[in-house]
């Protein structure tokens, strides 16, 4: 027969939740952050990164990781299906603080150059597919595409006004690349201007879609990875010694 | 009620929480102001004299500080555990130890978020505008000879302070929580090739370049928080449905058989 939890007993669970779930939030700022700085980094900084070729394909594949690893955690071990959404939410808070704190008030940015993406709609995707479906299978192959294939769709009511075009001394440019130029830095985007003359051109108005797509394609693959990766780490292992 | 139920409330020490917390967080705060007035200012030039005297003895005096102050502490959380004493300990005071540890926990946590990404950004902001001219700048001081210390040293006691107050975790080492702790421990050495690289072939300063992977692998480690997470659950749900036999110490059942999982369907 199942026993009822005395009042003791609720009390207790209550304060490991209010324990835990800071524990867990604050840890995802600080884990997913440091990990989307250094595989994403500039291409979320700055708003003249933010190219139609590579940003859309590298940030998706960045960041499905920890939606995958801790979506994993929290949806098998602890049926909350919120893997995707609080990681992600985790990230946006801390890169927010970040680029107030350091990048305008420390080194004096304007902070529309360096406004972070918008990511949380894909977090809640994932998530949503993952509660409807209560499959990883079909949540990769669902969830996992859009999750890649949306990401910019999803920022570009944000990224639109700084592709307009500018005529600077005789030149046309977007606003962003103006940016770019009046707020020089140790690691200005050149590579963008370069893919941009290559053949890669030809496609003309099918680049993003086609980015989106493999983008998508991508993401289903790694988030299997991923939730693998998960099942991994949330294994509850003993040891007797360390050496 | 039954008779395995907790007949006395357990509850968390909110005030050490909150002191903790707010300490930690003055600190850092406190460092963050300092690094914006100095950084501009007297930061600039490795050298000039006015950094010697406002970064680098910043700089001596707290690694000194911290690695007598930790050493002291882990030394103190060694000597003062309580060894086989600690298996006595009744159901009521093993929980409220949890609880405790899950608040210490936060504070590691809070530390990892501060390191990792406020003071790691900072750095990120700072080379975008500055050359470095050696390991040494008014970013890389506060990040990786404060706060990834504080971290780690952070990490260390938690694991002490686990693997010696905890019944559950005497005898034995939680891998989990080893890897939780081991991976933010390499990183101090990963500097030492982050620099190197810098130095010899690769000067330019994009965060998202090939030479910080080894920060991203070893950043991962945290992801076993979730297995740690797993162990400590489990043995709380042990402890309120009053099992409180230690079996590892029994040697009754192997050190990883399946009923040490924490199975949500099989518990619910």
């Amino acid at each position: 027969m199942e026993r009822i939890s005395t009042v003791n007993e609720r009390k207790l669970f209550l304060t490991l939740d209010i324990l835990l779930i800071p524990v867990l939030v604050i840890l995802f700022m600080g884990v997913f952050s440091f990990h989307f700085a250094l595989t994403v980094g500039d291409w979320d900084y700055w708003i003249d990164w933010r190219d139609r070729r590579w940003w859309p394909l590298v940030t998706p594949l960045s960041l499905i990781v920890l939606p995958g690893v801790f979506g994993y955690l929290l949806w098998d071990k602890l049926r909350w299906p919120l893997g995707g959404t609080i990681t992600i939410l985790g990230l946006s808070s801390a890169a927010w603080v970040s680029r107030v704190w350091n990048f305008e008030i420390f080194a004096g940015f304007p902070l529309n150059m360096v406004t972070p993406s918008t990511y949380v709609g894909l977090g809640l995707m994932l998530d949503a597919t993952l509660v409807i479906t209560k499959s990883f299978m079909v949540t990769g192959l669902f969830g996992g595409f859009l999750f890649g294939f949306l990401i910019y769709p999803l920022n570009w009511p944000i990224i639109a006004p700084y592709h307009l075009p500018i005529e600077m001394d005789g030149t046309l440019m977007t606003v962003a690349d103006v940016m770019g130029y009046e707020y020089i830095r140790t690691a200005i985007p050149e590579y963008v201007r370069i893919i941009e003359s290559s053949t890669l051109r030809t496609f003309g108005e099918a680049v993003v879609p086609l980015t989106a797509v493999f983008a998508g394609f991508l993401t289903v693959l790694t988030y299997y990875l991923w939730v693998w990766v998960g099942y991994l780490t949330s294994k509850p292992t003993w040891i007797k010694k360390i050496v | 009620m039954t008779e395995m139920s907790m007949e006395k409330a357990v509850v968390a020490p909110w005030k050490l929480f909150a002191t903790v917390l707010g300490v930690v967080g003055c600190i850092f705060l406190l460092y963050r102001w300092y690094q914006h007035e100095m950084a501009f200012s007297v930061g600039l030039d490795y050298f000039e004299p006015e950094f010697q005297t406002y970064w680098m003895n910043l700089m001596y005096t707290q690694l000194t500080i911290l690695t007598i102050g930790g050493a002291a502490f882990m030394g103190w959380l060694w000597f003062t555990r309580e060894k086989e004493a600690v298996l006595e300990i009744s159901r009521e005071e093993e929980v409220s130890r949890y609880l405790k540890f899950l608040g210490l926990l936060s504070v590691f946590s809070l530390l990892v978020w501060l390191s990792t990404s406020l003071y790691a950004e900072a750095d990120a902001a700072w080379h975008q505008v500055t050359v470095r001219d050696t390991d040494f700048t008014p970013t890389h001081i506060p990040l990786f000879y404060f706060a990834l210390p504080c971290m780690i040293i952070a990490g260390c006691s938690l694991f002490v302070w686990g693997h010696t107050r905890l019944p559950d975790l005497y005898g034995r080492i939680s891998l989990p929580f080893a890897m939780t702790v081991g991976g933010p421990i390499l990183i101090m050495p990963n500097v030492g090739f982050n620099e190197w690289g810098h130095t010899f072939f690769y000067a330019e300063e994009l965060f998202a370049a090939p030479i910080h992977w080894g920060f991203v692998l070893l950043g991962w480690s945290i992801f076993f928080v979730g297995g740690f997470l797993m162990q400590i659950i489990k043995r709380i749900h042990d402890l309120v449905d009053g099992n409180t036999e230690l079996q590892h110490m029994n040697n009754v059942e192997p050190l990883n058989a399946p009923s040490y999982g924490y199975d949500v369907k099989k518990a619910s």
